[in-house]
């Protein structure tokens, strides 16, 4: 038996052949003007007359996407196109904004360099769109994800528990976790596991899943057996509150959770018990969480306490109110208030509310498009995949980009009780950035429907497989020891 | 329970068009709500005193607010390094109000706080506009329609008592003075030093002095027989009376009262009207109760509220200032809101239910100089730049609502002429009479039950035939409104014709 992977790697090496992507350099074109004009806005407000301030950042920024492309083409796989070029200009915008951000927001030593919040972004949308083209380039096979889906489930589980026992507290949420000189969310890495185990569990279950019911009444639900994962993935869900009090992790997880679940069965009433579920989870947290019902009462009337704990909520609306639909204009919004910025957390979670102040509602509008855009692309993606277990994950992996923006944007917005998440390629943060990087890399290789076709359904389980790998191993252990 | 059945799993992409409509509608709803907060919201937002733009703002400069011929009424001063408002006509403190960064702003500081700070966030053009201009603030100055000098003249005839005095240009609806009585001194209020005693000692004591309250635009009082006007203009407008109307009943029940409904309308004074049945004029310049209430009766209540509608009744007139709105009931009754027909008779003469601002009864007078068009009331004359004095916007008249024909609204000025100056008038308005001008005017005397003084209303205008100014003057508890209001209207409007001739 040839293992698969071989099979993969030699076929590539033998393909590489270059492939114009005309699309892609037309795009990513249009998003350099963008970015430029961006650029020099923003330093023409700084300097108070036209300028272009220090354009190296951003020209470095434009040159690694261009590099990203440039290897795409060498390597001539028929991903998609369109992908790049909206992470390039969300990127991009981040990149403008850290760097019209007070620069001490941050600050961190990395080797003998003392880094500030533009240079960091920069190095980390770097490495991002680093990962994102490796992957994007070098996977032609899933099996190392899609047969090994309990070893990432166990590995999740593990991560999160080592968050539980070794995490640092920040800002009241205990979401950071230091190996020596490295510092990390987990939980960023953990989206894109749970999205790998629930693809693989989903693909193999699904018809039992969507044909099987247990009859209540009027209500259809699952086997009971079958119900057991979601209420798993209730308990992580609600762990994740209790023990990290990362409410918008617990809501992404469960969130994309019940849309692959639905996506895979297509019956309401999974959604619909795991929304109810959902309802017990948040009334229960409400009751026993003290954290829980401070987030409550600011969603509910952040006014009321406008100088205490609704403090951040507030100045996120003044702020856009104080944008208007056209905004104030990059570099133009309200100058840092004693000492600090108008928002706090402006650069990660209030990122959005910090753009809808300078761009506006039309700023705002065109960056929830941008995510709209990787949406089509992705759903299309997985309306185009091989199988099942790639289609649920190119959905999988697209929703954790689109349901995380879309819940921080509603977050700023005030329209749900506000969950501390990143907005993806856009607020400042290494481990949100990497993970991004992460999905969307995944998402280009699975694009590309030229590559190894998936295993034929109905082979042996990966439980079987790995019995008789280690059977194999024996017999020539025995073999060569004989 | 049914045992578990094995089907076929739906197809992926029917799942995953629908998961993409979740996707959009989840993405509409945030676009709605950045609608909601930079769209709808973003005014209010901006303004909020907690917003740090407006910090920001306290500390720059503010405009000024200047009268009519350019005297300053309000002005910012630095004092011991800090932006602090200074007010050199404090008489104008019911319209100008005050600006305080601890205590709030009231009147034009507040309705045009936005122009005055020169933050404008009125409309997205202006906003892209301002993109351009290295200054994200620039000061405007509120050119008010006010003349200091009759201001003044106002408050000296008021002289501290209780009461408001409105004097509009009728042609173009500017107000011309806006008295309310007893005041403040705004120089004080927003003095960080003493404002805050300040202004515990202004509400504290006697509370129906209220010396913040605008009596003007804010204070309602029963108008007594200057509400005659409205009826009048509702009969004629309604064609439910003529100038020739007379009603035959009402001679003899000046001696034995007119009784509605077991209620008896009673008048006191006409000894010397005989057996006469009064026509409109007539029953103006003696201010026939008896013959109002036949008026109102004939006039119907909804009709009679229709037309006081039309005046600027019933709703909050829009305006410079918050106006509080005037009432011809209070509206509960089955009869058009009135209780019944006793209640719609003594509302037909001011009595009853009804209740007044003196800016609304200043209307009533303006509308009738103006032969019959309402002109929408400004205090505002233009907008300025503070920095260079140019021309932002300035302020058009505009008739607000046409209410009666020429022909009826010269029957209606005929009848307040003849009010001051026709013999039987007199008595009544005499003393409105400004010498060598043609007066128009109605007294009112309004009976508030029980042992108080009755309030004391004026309303009048000047020359009748060309008018240049509408008044009302109310005294609270003042006494007779021909003793008391009306040498005080005359007057006013007297020294309005020499300062503007």
């Amino acid at each position: 038996m040839t293992s698969a992977p071989l099979v993969g790697l030699r076929a590539a090496a033998l393909e590489i052949r270059p492939r114009r992507r005309d699309r892609e350099t037309l795009l990513l074109l249009a998003a350099a003007v963008a970015l430029l004009v961006g650029w020099i806005s923003l330093s023409t407000t700084e300097a108070g007359r036209l300028a272009v301030g220090d354009p190296a950042p951003l020209l470095a920024y434009l040159a690694a996407l261009g590099l990203c492309h440039l290897a795409f083409v060498v390597t001539g796989r028929r991903t998609d196109q369109v992908l790049l070029p909206v992470v390039g200009l969300l990127g991009g915008i981040s990149l403008l904004f850290m760097n019209r951000l007070p620069q001490d927001l941050v600050q961190q030593q990395v080797g003998p360099l003392e880094l500030t919040l533009g240079p960091l972004q920069l190095l980390w949308l770097l490495l991002s769109l680093a990962v994102l083209t490796v992957l994007a380039i070098v996977v032609r096979n899933d099996s190392w994800l899609r047969s090994y889906k309990y070893s990432w489930a166990v590995a999740g589980v593990l991560l999160l528990l080592l968050v539980f026992a070794l995490g640092e507290e920040v800002n009241g949420a205990r979401l950071s976790l230091r190996l020596g000189p490295l510092a990390g969310q987990p939980s960023e890495l953990l989206k894109i596991i749970l999205v790998v185990f629930l693809a693989g569990y989903l693909a193999e279950y699904r018809p039992l899943l969507a044909g099987m019911s247990l009859r209540l009444g009027v209500l259809r639900l699952p086997p009971l057996p079958y119900l057991l994962p979601m209420l798993a993935m209730w308990g992580v869900a609600l762990a994740v509150v209790v023990v990290q009090r990362d409410l918008g992790a617990a809501l992404l997880f469960f969130g994309v959770f019940l849309a692959l679940l639905y996506l895979a069965t297509q019956r309401a009433s999974f959604v619909a018990l795991g929304v109810a579920l959902a309802v017990v989870g948040a009334v229960l947290l409400y009751l026993l969480q003290a954290h829980v019902r401070t987030r409550f009462q600011i969603w509910v009337d952040p006014f009321a306490t406008a100088q205490g704990s609704g403090y951040q909520v507030v100045q996120a609306l003044y702020a856009f109110g104080r944008g208007g639909i056209l905004g104030t204009g990059l570099g133009a919004g309200l100058p840092a208030v004693s000492g600090g910025v108008p928002v706090p957390a402006v650069h990660t979670d209030f990122v959005f509310t910090g753009l809808a102040e300078e761009l506006g509602t039309t700023g705002a509008l065109a960056i929830l498009g941008l995510y709209l855009v990787l949406a089509e692309r992705g759903l299309r993606i997985a309306a185009g995949a091989a199988d099942d277990f790639r289609a649920l994950l190119a959905a999988g992996l697209t929703l954790v980009i689109v349901l995380q923006a879309a819940i921080i944007s509603a977050g700023n917005l005030k329209l749900i009780p506000l969950t501390g998440v990143t907005l993806p390629f856009v607020s400042y943060g290494g481990s949100s950035l990497l993970a991004s990087g992460i999905c969307v890399g995944l998402l280009l290789a699975l694009s590309d429907a030229g590559v190894e076709a998936p295993p034929p359904p109905g082979r042996p389980g990966p439980a079987e497989r790995f019995r008789r790998r280690l059977a194999g191993g024996r017999e020539r252990l025995g073999r060569a020891v004989a | 329970m049914s045992g578990p059945r094995v089907g076929s799993a739906p197809p992926l992409p029917r799942g995953l068009l629908r998961l993409a409509i979740v996707v959009i509608a989840a993405y509409s709803a945030l676009a709605l709500g950045l609608g909601y907060w930079q769209g709808i919201r973003a005014q209010a937002l901006t303004e909020d005193p907690g917003n740090p733009i407006v910090a920001a703002v306290r500390d720059a400069p503010r405009g000024r607010i200047l009268d009519a011929r350019g005297t300053v009424l309000a002005q910012s001063v630095t004092r011991g390094g800090v932006q602090v408002r200074s007010y050199p006509q404090p008489l104008a403190a019911p319209v100008v109000g005050y600006w305080s960064p601890t205590l709030g702003a009231a009147g034009l500081e507040r309705t045009y706080d936005a122009q005055l700070s020169g933050f404008v966030g009125i409309t997205p053009v202006d906003r892209l506009l301002r993109k351009f201009r290295p200054d994200p603030t620039a000061a405007q100055d509120v050119v008010t329609s006010l003349d200091v000098r009759l201001q003044a003249d106002a408050a000296r005839l008021l002289g501290g008592r209780r009461g408001a005095i409105v004097a509009i240009e009728p042609s173009t609806g500017r107000v011309l003075a806006m008295v309310s009585s007893p005041s403040y001194d705004p120089n004080k209020l927003v003095d960080p030093a003493t404002g805050a005693a300040y202004l515990a000692s202004l509400s504290a004591g006697d509370a129906s002095a209220s010396p913040l309250l605008n009596r003007a635009t804010q204070g309602r009082y029963t108008p007594g027989s200057v509400f005659k006007i409205v009826t009048a203009i509702a009969g004629l407008g309604s064609g439910k009376i003529t100038p020739a109307t007379t009603f035959p009943d009402q001679p003899a029940e000046e001696k034995t009262g007119f009784v509605v409904q077991g209620y008896t309308v009673v008048d006191g004074h006409h000894d010397f009207t005989g057996h006469t049945a009064l026509d409109l004029t007539e029953a103006t310049a003696v201010s026939c109760n008896i013959y109002y209430a036949h008026a109102g009766l004939a006039i119907g209540a909804a009709d009679l509220r229709a037309w006081a509608r039309q005046l600027g009744f019933e709703a909050s007139i829009p305006f410079d200032l918050p106006v509080a709105p005037s009432q011809v009931t209070a509206g509960t009754g089955p009869l058009n809101g009135f209780v019944d027909e006793v209640e719609l008779a003594n509302a037909a003469y001011g009595q009853g239910t009804t209740f007044v601002t003196p800016l609304q009864m200043a209307l009533v007078a303006a509308t009738v100089a103006d032969g019959g068009l309402l002109m929408r009331p400004t205090l505002v004359d233009a907008l300025r730049a503070s920095a260079d004095g140019s021309l932002i916007e300035q302020r058009q008249p505009q008739v607000w609502r046409t209410v009666l024909p020429a022909s009826e609204a010269t029957a209606v000025r005929q009848a307040m002429q003849a009010a001051v100056e026709s013999p039987w008038g007199k008595p009544f308005a005499g003393s409105a009479k400004i010498p060598g001008v043609p007066t128009a005017g109605k007294t009112g005397t309004a009976q508030l039950g029980g042992s108080g003084e009755p309030h004391a209303w004026f309303i009048g205008f000047a020359p009748a035939n060309a008018p240049r100014i509408a008044v009302a003057v109310l005294l609270e508890q003042g006494g007779h409104g021909g003793q008391v209001a009306a040498p005080i209207g005359g007057q006013l409007m007297g020294d309005w014709l020499k300062l503007a001739p």
